[in-house]
């Protein structure tokens, strides 16, 4: 079977994981803007939760993709990951930086940056999907970004998102055979500016409530 | 004519089974016009005369064409300057009292025959599935016969300069040979010559690639940056959509 053997080999793993993750991108991009009601104010928020949860069909299709699609990502990201490590298991006794990158630390770090992203999530869905019930999810971000260390918890995985995209969106396009003179200066510009993005708009938000800023939220 | 004064830790290894280990060899009065080899004949000649086995390693054309020479020096594949294979690396390029630690390209692929003598048959076997073109195109054509756009013939001709010495595997984080078989699959895939057999061929020798035990890429670039010839990368980005295109349609 010719999806088998896709998946058996290195690019097909490769396909996968690109696939994945643009995918994740563009959740983000749905979920940024949701959330971005928040610097609106509780009401619009509210409104917004609301309406989606008015759809509970389309709210449990979401859920099971992205569960798969996460699962994906993940389950193929650590198996590339132990794969590489017996290749390379010895090395030399003198070792260099051959790419002279700065985001070469985050080519270097993508299974790390990707598992605190996935301890982050698991935090976050306890916290938000499996939050309490009684409680309306306008006043209950409050209450959790009130609490300084889950602040600074939510600020990290931020910051982890960013890094794993600082190497994970180049990479895509690159997996994607997206590369060429013409576009490649764009897509140095976008593999900043999207990580930036998604650092700025989702950090923000436990920013607003640990200043004060959000205090008439 | 300048010389240098060295100081060489060389990787010794008796046979592919055998543990191996650094020795510490210093060269004097090196002329700086050597080159890299060269400079490795002299130690090997100064290893004979005091009776002990010379170092060994790799080598034909010594004019860069041939990518038979090849070691990791201070951490760098083919050395410090870049776009150059060992042979062609000149001894201008240290100084007195600087230390050189050789070893040799290490992958789980590449096993090591002797010193810093590695097997890279890996690399024929994946030829050898699919980087050839079976159909006969006969004597030499006259020129122009077959229109191939110039831009075309330039990328094709780009790829080709792989001489096959493995340095990508040497320094890719992953060991992985994506570089050499994008190369390989990119000169005959943009030709008219290789097109009819441009599916089967990339499978074939990805096939190869991942049953020889190279590691899988993660876009890291450490391949293109040491390579000699200068493969960009681009070519691995061709050999990921001809692989696509084949496994959907041939697979
Ligand atoms: C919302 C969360 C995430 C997003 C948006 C995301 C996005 C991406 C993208 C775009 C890539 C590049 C694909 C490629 O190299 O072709 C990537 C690679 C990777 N991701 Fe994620 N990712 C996320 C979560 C995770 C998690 C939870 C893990 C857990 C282990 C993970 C592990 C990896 C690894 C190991 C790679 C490198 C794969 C390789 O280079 O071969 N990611 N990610
Ligand atoms: S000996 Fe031929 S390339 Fe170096």
């Amino acid at each position: 079977m010719w999806f088998i053997n896709f998946l058996k080999s290195s690019i097909g793993k490769k396909y996968i994981m690109a696939t994945s993750g643009l995918l994740l991108v563009l959740f983000l991009c749905t979920h940024v803007f949701g959330n971005g009601a928040i610097y609106i104010s509780s009401k619009a928020f509210q409104g917004y939760a609301d309406a989606l949860h008015s759809l509970p069909m389309l709210v449990f299709i979401f859920s099971i993709s992205l569960l798969v699609i996460i699962l994906a990502h993940v389950c193929i990201g650590l198996i590339l990951f132990w794969q590489n490590r017996e290749v390379s298991k010895s090395r030399y006794a003198v070792e260099v930086d051959i790419v002279q990158e700065k985001n070469s630390i985050a080519a270097k770090t993508m299974p790390y940056s990707g598992l605190f992203i996935l301890l982050f999530l698991l935090v976050h869905i306890s916290g938000f999907t499996f939050g309490p019930e009684d409680v309306p999810v306008s006043e209950h971000v409050k209450e959790l970004f009130s609490g300084f260390f889950y602040g600074v918890f939510y600020l990290a995985g931020f910051a982890a998102l960013a890094l794993h995209l600082s190497h994970g969106f180049w990479s895509m396009l690159q997996t994607f055979g997206v590369n060429h003179p013409r576009f490649n200066c764009l897509i140095g510009t976008l593999t900043y500016i999207v990580p930036l993005f998604f650092l700025i708009a989702f950090a923000g938000i436990p920013l607003y409530f640990m200043t004060g800023l959000g205090a008439n939220y | 004519m300048s010389t240098i004064d060295l100081t060489l830790q060389i990787w010794r290894q008796k046979n592919s089974d055998s543990l191996g280990n650094f020795e510490t060899y210093t060269l004097n009065g090196i002329s700086t016009d050597m080159s890299f080899l060269e400079m490795l004949d002299v130690l090997n000649e100064q290893l004979t005369k005091e009776g002990k086995e010379p170092v060994a390693f790799d080598h034909d054309c010594r004019e860069g064409i041939c990518g038979q020479c090849g070691s990791v020096v201070n951490g760098v594949a083919h050395g410090p300057e870049k776009e150059v294979t060992l042979c062609q690396l000149h001894m201008r390029n240290f100084k007195t009292g600087d230390k050189l630690v050789i070893e040799p390209f290490r992958s789980r692929a590449f096993p090591i025959k002797r010193d810093l003598l590695v097997d890279r048959s890996a690399f024929d076997r994946i030829i050898q599935s699919g980087g050839y073109v079976s159909v006969n195109t006969g004597g030499v054509p006259d020129g122009n016969t077959i229109p191939i756009p110039s831009q075309v013939a330039e990328l094709a001709m780009d790829a080709a300069a792989c001489i096959g010495c493995g340095a990508c595997v040497a320094s890719c984080p992953n060991g992985a040979a994506m570089l050499f078989t994008s190369a390989k699959v990119s000169q005959l895939a943009l030709l008219p010559q290789g097109d009819s057999e441009r599916k089967k061929r990339a499978l074939a020798m990805v096939e190869t690639m991942d049953k020889e035990g190279f590691g899988n890429c993660t876009n890291h670039k450490a391949c293109e940056a040491v390579c000699p010839k200068a493969i960009s990368i681009r070519n691995i980005a061709r050999l990921n959509r001809e692989y696509a295109k084949a496994i959907f349609t041939e697979g």
